[in-house]
């Protein structure tokens, strides 16, 4: 016991001892964080030059409407904070004949292409006579959705016509103007007065809240609007860290594996410890390596969770929970990593060994969006009882309300220590091969050879 | 001399088609030094490993004790192990290292025995540095304490002078020397023939996986009896070879090393010899160890042109 306590101290110390660790340590957050911030500074770097838009306005009632709203864009709408974030739209009335408008559009495109316009948009005479096709409601659609799905105008519809279909802003921002001002006419025109409709037609608001609870003096205590962001950070903060562990605490082991083989310290080290204990001593090692990891996190984010005062979504409760988890798939990843480590014979090949396990451990990252949703449903309890899965999806459905009955999180610990035991035995009977093995690296037949006659 | 530090009967080893090591028996005394010679890929390494338990032998070939036990795994606190290639954790510092390998063997006092094998090899000043930091030399140095500073019954070490200078070589020797005088058997490869011949109370030579020498030095020399005669003629001997009753002459520039064929006259040879020049050296002798193994393992030519 006490050579298997040496090899993970030196484990340990190898792993944790190192420029590398701390600064991953402290770049981790930072990539994470930084990458938000890239993402939302990149975002506005938009290209602000002015935008001509041509108008042939055949109803001759709405080119004034909407130079008016692009007026008021260009001089409010636009800016933050003093900086301009978004080009203005400058209007021009175009007044060919409206007679054959496939020929205006024709005319208007070259004009486009000579990039005398950025767009132009074509407004039809009879836009304001209701159809029965026309005018379904679709104002909320992404613009760029309909850009793409091709096909023809649809006849009587404002067209909007432009080189750069994938730029939405200004079907965007034409859409609601278009509709508001017709549909303004029309309700004029059949003698309603627009105005009674809009506050007939004033948006009601859905709150979406958790369940209300009776407080200690006895009183209801309402419920919490349900931050819906902040529901979900708690449970995909939980298996992203779970994720990193893996990756940062477990994988590092086929690398310290291929370093003992390749450099013969295996044969000095087997000299001293048989392999199941050398192996053991390296596997614990990691799992402290994991827990300090997951020790600077947590505390860093409840710390932080807490200054910013959203300390009732840290998961406290769960905690405890998430450690055992944690260790149970680090432990479980560990031992294949290691098997691995020792079957191959350069880094190269590890990576191809790699692929396989890395599907597992991406599988639970892909099908939480669906598990976090409804966590109590028969798919999300039946994915979080498949062992290599249960760790992340199992965290996921403790960390939403309502959460799940205790036995369930402890059959799928108990489920998953099965497994990593069974993987760490397998894995010591590869490692007891491979470690020794010199030249080629082993492929996965052999190694399953290995793990299973012994 | 009554207890064997290593007893191998009738092992063999074959990997795949390969058959590295053939029916190979051998007997180590305790408290001997005990020298393995042959050339590369003749079967040293894997009867080393065998011996520390690294591989098995095959299935139903024999058996190996070593320290008077049958061997289960590798892992065996009265051996120390210096392996062929490295076998040193390049990240870590030697102080550091030596305490792991110290711990590893069940050790519970390191500040003594670190810094006197530290001191002993010349490293002190080296204790707090990296082993990638250290020369090739330096590093195998620090190999080589790790294998001995347990203080095992039986130190295995594969090619321990590969690497060194003469002053870390004569470091290294006289370590080995010191071992013996308290008790340690030491079992070692080299492929220098001189320091096999000077160094080991046995002298065991496998080739082809089998054992074609095994015993002390003078044994193996009157097995060949006084068939060696060295001379130095003032001018160049080139043509040495055409001599009647000379087998094979081995040049070594200032030196001819002349081996007689069965039956041949030392008289006779060293006439002729005064025919070519003015003879300032002749010495009859045994073989050296060198010759030996070459004529083992260098194949004669009229073997090579009839192969």
């Amino acid at each position: 016991m006490r050579k298997i306590i040496a090899v993970a101290v030196r484990e340990y110390q190898a792993a944790v001892k190192t420029k590398a660790f701390l600064v991953m340590l402290v770049m981790m957050p930072v990539f994470m964080l930084g990458g938000i911030v890239f993402q939302m500074t990149m975002g506005k770097r938009v290209d602000t030059r002015d935008k001509r838009i041509a108008v042939v306005d055949c109803t001759g009632r709405l080119f004034d409407v909407l130079a008016q709203s692009a007026h008021e864009r260009n001089t409010k709408h636009i800016f933050s904070g003093g900086t301009q974030i978004g080009p203005r739209f400058l209007l021009e009335r175009v007044a060919p004949s409206c007679e054959d408008l496939d020929q205006v559009a024709f005319e208007m495109s070259q004009r486009v292409r000579n990039e005398a316009f950025y767009a132009f948009v074509i407004i039809p005479a009879d836009v304001m006579t209701p159809r029965g096709t026309q005018g379904a409601p679709e104002s909320e659609d992404d613009p760029v959705d309909d850009e793409f799905t091709g096909g023809p105008a649809a006849a009587g519809g404002v067209r909007y016509h432009s080189n750069t279909p994938t730029y939405g802003d200004v079907v965007r921002w034409l859409r609601p103007n278009v509709q508001a001002e017709i549909q303004r006419v029309r309700l004029t025109a059949a003698g309603i007065d627009p105005d009674v409709v809009e506050t007939a037609t004033a948006p009601v608001s859905v709150d979406n809240l958790g369940l209300v609870t009776r407080g200690q003096g006895g009183q209801i205590v309402q419920a919490q609007k349900a931050d819906e962001i902040a529901n979900f950070i708690a449970p995909f903060g939980l298996i992203m860290l779970m994720f990193l562990t893996v990756q940062v605490g477990a994988a590092p082991l086929i690398s310290s594996v291929l370093e003992e083989k390749t450099q013969r310290i295996a044969e000095v080290l087997l000299g001293s410890v048989n392999p199941f204990s050398l192996m053991m001593g390296k596997l614990i090692g990691m799992v402290g390596v994991s827990l300090t990891l997951i020790t600077i996190y947590l505390g860093g984010a409840y710390v932080a969770a807490r200054r910013l005062g959203y300390g009732q979504y840290f998961p406290q409760h769960l905690v405890v929970w998430f450690a055992i988890e944690t260790v149970l798939m680090v432990t479980l990843y560990g031992s294949i990593f290691i098997a691995i480590g020792s079957a191959v014979s350069d880094h190269r090949e590890a990576q191809s060994m790699l692929m396989p396990a890395f599907i597992f451990l991406i599988l639970p990252l892909m099908i939480w969006p669906t598990v976090v949703k409804e966590p109590l449903s028969p798919f999300s309890t039946f994915v979080s009882f498949i062992p290599p899965a249960t760790p992340m999806l199992m965290t996921v459905r403790q960390a939403v309300p309502p959460g799940i009955p205790l036995w369930q999180p402890i059959v799928g610990a108990v489920l998953v220590l099965i497994t990593t035991v069974g993987c760490v035995f397998l894995a010591g009977r590869i490692f007891r091969v491979g470690i020794l093995m010199t030249g080629k690296g082993a492929n996965l037949r052999q190694m399953l050879g290995w793990a299973f006659r012994g | 001399m009554t207890n064997d530090a290593i007893a191998i009967d009738n092992v063999s080893k074959t990997f795949g088609e390969h058959r590295a090591v053939d029916d190979l028996s051998l007997r180590v005394p305790e408290g001997s030094i005990y020298g393995f010679i042959g050339p590369n890929g003749s079967g040293k390494t894997t009867t080393l490993r065998m011996i520390m338990g690294i591989y098995y032998p095959d299935p139903g070939s024999g058996s190996i004790r070593v320290l008077g036990e049958a061997l289960h795994g590798a892992d065996n606190d009265a051996i120390g192990y210096l392996p062929e290639e490295r076998g040193l954790y390049r990240k870590m510092k030697v102080r550091d290292l030596l305490r792991f390998y110290l711990e590893l063997k069940g050790r519970r006092e390191f500040k003594g025995p670190i810094d006197d094998w530290l001191a002993r090899l010349d490293l002190t000043g080296w204790a707090h540095r990296k082993i990638q930091e250290l020369s090739k030399g330096m590093a195998q140095k620090v190999q080589f304490i790790s294998a001995v500073i347990h203080e095992p019954r039986l130190v295995i070490l594969d090619e321990p002078f590969s690497g060194l200078d003469p002053v870390n070589a004569d470091v290294i020797r006289d370590a080995i020397v010191d071992l013996r005088r308290k008790g340690t058997t030491v079992v070692f490869s080299t492929h220098d023939m001189s320091v096999a011949e000077k160094m080991c109370d046995y002298v065991f030579m496998i080739f082809k996986g089998r054992k074609v020498l095994d015993g002390t030095l003078d044994s193996i020399q009157r097995r060949y009896g006084h068939d060696t005669i060295r001379v130095r003629l003032d001018q160049n001997g080139a043509a040495l070879n055409q001599l009647t009753g000379v087998e094979r002459v081995t040049d070594f520039g200032r030196l001819q090393e002349l081996r007689l064929a069965d039956g041949a006259d030392t008289q006779d040879v060293l006439t002729q010899l005064m025919q070519h020049g003015r003879v300032a050296h002749f010495e009859i002798t045994q073989p050296s160890l060198h010759d030996i193994f070459v004529r083992i393992a260098r194949p004669e030519p009229q073997e090579t042109a009839g192969a």
